[in-house]
């Protein structure tokens, strides 16, 4: 939206330079020579935004039983380079099903602007030479934006295959490192010094003035409760203990708990960003020990492993990326995936509107550049302001490629999640 | 002090797991001298059979004798499906076969079960703890050193008073004359796989127990720590099995627990550095294995 302002100043501005004449004919001459550049070329000037490109709440209602006359313009090709291996397979498996799905919802209701929507999946196989690989094969088919693996593993091949011209989501992920505007990479949620500042925020605004963490130094799992730190002491807390354990294999926390017996005084917080399973192994482990009053904070990657469905979970808080509601778009896209598929239940539910968005972020990206060169859609998508996805609104305009997206702080609360509030 | 002692507690509790893996390697090794990197399967299968049976309402008291029973079919389903094929073959063979089991196992598990971690629920007594004078130790834990001792003791049993046992113990010392004397080779492999799947199955439990939840790679963990105890105590030693198992535990919960800081990180850096000493004095492991011996 900015651009187009700017655009418009400049035309008006080379108009009334034009009819001014004089000594402003040089930049007059400028401007216009660049308008006229741009307009031979036809697909060069883009984010032009000329509205959303796909209306969610129509494509949900559309019945598949009852499609519009099948689109025939151009295609609109995306690609999937997914990761199928059980790194992250418990995301990007059910993201690689939903994407067709409602690509096929989108081409049942006559497509977008007549094109339809073509969706090709390549697995990664967890081992980042294929990641390269299943890019080139996907860039090789045509495809004008990439969607891929949330692991720096595994996404920064496809980077390198794409040598920054082709717009690459990282649809799960939250690495900061992964965003870069300049190569035309995108996050598609917040990273992961949104989620766990906002964490360290709500625990301090709670009056807890006393956290621990547990860190695997690293990505992800280090960086987390870095910035968890950082934040809970600025704002005046204290960090009492800093633990390390292997994130995703360690279930007897014996040590830590042997050591942690002489420091907590049993109203910390406790932050990580540890799989749900483990934090309620610590939890059993640290009551067991007789700590009964700590605040159990986690990340995202609670919602991914199922919090919610862990017994002794009741009162983890934690920050999942979309909070679904009864009825709402996100509830209805996993329903009509549901039923279009004999009741097929996807997993990691919580993760699924990324994708989908990460489709409709190309997608409107091609639409408001009006144009298929993926350099240019890639330019397009950067200037996004305000796209309403199912992951809530996003900005790309002004950012490095790291939307700033709301966190919702959801506490697990008899086997369900309950919205605390959005920051 | 007291830290230090609960630490040597807790690693006991740990590394009791550790030796009942270490065994069932140890048993396999004995009679094929085969290093089984598949036994951590018996652990992922065993799991996911749990996982199902909670999810029809089972308790841990009807899922406990299902891991051991699953444990000991797996183990003679790979056996029969895979090992018997390769049994002939060169020791390099059996070792790519054995990862090639895990690989497919867990790849099964992916694709048809799905790749996110299975949970399910511990035992409510898991995290019960009792006070022994100034020190606290986990109920679990002194549940797990006391299956383990009457397990050995079981183990013990059947390999020393028992024809299965004597069977087994000539096929370790000299696989042709015990065949020559009469030995039922493919009944003495059979009967050493579900012994391993048996001994897999108990440190399953525990195992489970502690975790919580399966997943398609969840055997590894377990595989690599039983690997590692097999080969500290010495290839193919029941006793260094135990021992090595043991002593495996107790590294990794002292170590994690006695290094300062964020330098707890470099636990099993510390641990592996301290494997690779031991085999540079001692190459055999911690008990010396003859012939005679082994199983």
């Amino acid at each position: 939206m900015r651009f187009k302002y700017l655009l418009t100043l400049l035309l008006a501005f080379s108009m009334v330079a034009a009819a001014c004449g004089g000594d402003s004919s040089d930049s007059s001459d400028a401007d216009s020579t660049d308008a006229g550049e741009s307009d031979d070329s036809g697909d060069s000037a883009p984010a032009v935004s000329s509205g959303p490109a796909v209306d969610i709440d129509a494509i949900l209602a559309v019945d598949l039983a009852n499609c519009a006359e099948a689109p025939t313009g151009d295609p609109i090709k995306v690609g999937m380079a997914m990761d199928f291996s059980e790194v992250v397979g418990f995301v990007d498996i059910p993201g690689s099903k939903l994407v067709p799905y409602f690509a096929d919802r989108i081409n049942c209701a006559g497509g977008v602007n007549g094109s339809p929507v073509e969706v090709r999946v390549e697995d990664v196989g967890g081992d980042a030479t294929t990641a390269g690989v299943a890019a080139e094969t996907l860039l090789d088919w045509g495809a004008h934006f990439l969607i891929g693996p949330p692991f720096a593993d595994f996404a920064l091949p496809i980077l390198q295959a794409t040598n920054g011209e082709v717009p690459l989501f990282v649809a799960a992920s939250t690495e900061p490192t992964l965003a870069d505007i300049e190569n035309n990479s995108f996050l598609v949620t917040f990273d992961d010094a949104g989620q766990s500042i906002a964490a360290a925020e709500y625990a301090l605004e709670q009056g807890i003035t006393r956290a621990f963490v547990f860190t695997q130094p690293g990505p992800y799992t280090g960086v987390n409760p870095d910035e968890f730190k950082a934040a809970f002491e600025a704002g005046g807390g204290e960090i009492v203990s800093e633990q390390t354990y292997v994130w995703g294999g360690d279930t007897d926390f014996s040590a830590q708990v042997s050591e942690l017996s002489g420091i907590l005084e049993g109203n910390e917080a406790f932050f990580s960003a540890a799989l749900g399973f483990q934090v309620t192994a610590l939890r059993g482990q640290l009551e067991g020990a007789g700590f009964d009053g700590i605040t159990y904070m986690g990340t995202d990657a609670l919602d991914a492993t199922g919090i919610q469905f862990e017994d002794n979970a009741d009162g983890v808080i934690h920050t999942p990326h979309i909070f679904i509601e009864a009825g709402d778009r996100n509830d209805q896209l996993l329903s009509g995936y549901a039923d279009a598929n004999g009741g097929e239940q996807l997993e990691s539910r919580g993760f699924m509107g990324l994708y989908v968005d990460s489709m409709l972020l190309g997608i409107q990206g091609v639409n408001d550049c009006g144009c298929t060169d993926p350099a240019q859609i890639g330019a397009a998508v950067a200037a996004i302001e305000g796209f309403d996805g199912f992951s809530g609104s996003i900005t790309y305009a002004g950012t490095n490629g790291i939307p700033p997206k709301a966190v919702p702080i959801v506490q697990v609360t008899g086997g369900a999640d309950v919205l605390l509030e959005t920051r | 002090m007291t830290e230090l002692i609960q630490n040597v507690i807790d690693g006991l509790g740990r590394g009791s797991i550790y030796a009942l893996l270490a065994l069932g390697v140890a048993v396999i090794f004995g009679v094929m001298h085969l290093l089984n990197f598949a036994h951590g399967e018996l652990i992922t299968v065993s799991g996911y059979a749990a996982y199902a049976a909670f999810s029809t309402g089972w308790s841990w008291y009807l899922v406990a004798p299902l891991v051991i029973v699953v444990s000991i079919l797996t183990s003679l389903v790979i056996e029969r499906v895979a090992f018997s094929r390769v049994r002939n073959a060169s020791s390099f063979t059996q070792l790519l076969t054995s990862f090639g089991i895990h690989f497919l196992v867990s790849a099964m598990f992916v694709m048809y079960v799905g790749a996110r971690v299975k949970t399910f629920s511990e035992p409510s007594w898991i995290s019960d703890t009792t006070a022994i004078g100034p020190i606290t130790v986990e109920v679990f834990d002194l549940v797990v050193i006391a299956v383990t001792a009457v397990t050995l003791a079981a183990t013990v049993v059947i390999l020393q008073k028992t024809m299965f046992g004597l069977a087994l113990r000539a096929a370790a010392a000299d696989f042709d004359t015990a065949r020559l004397m009469g030995v039922d080779s493919d009944r003495v492999i059979r009967g050493a796989f579900a012994l391993s799947g048996a001994l897999a199955g108990i440190a399953g439990i525990f195992w489970l127990m502690r975790a919580g939840n399966t997943a398609p790679s969840s055997g590894i963990d377990p595989m690599l720590k039983g690997v590692l105890a097999a080969l500290i105590g010495g290839l193919g030693s029941l006793r260094g099995a135990v021992l090595g198992g043991l002593a495996l535990g107790v590294a990794e919960v002292v170590l994690r627990s006695q290094l300062p800081g964020t330098a707890a990180a470099l636990t099993d850096g510390v641990v592996f550095a301290l494997i690779a000493l031991l085999f540079i004095f001692r190459p055999q492991g911690l008990i010396t294995v003859s012939h005679a011996e082994r199983v």
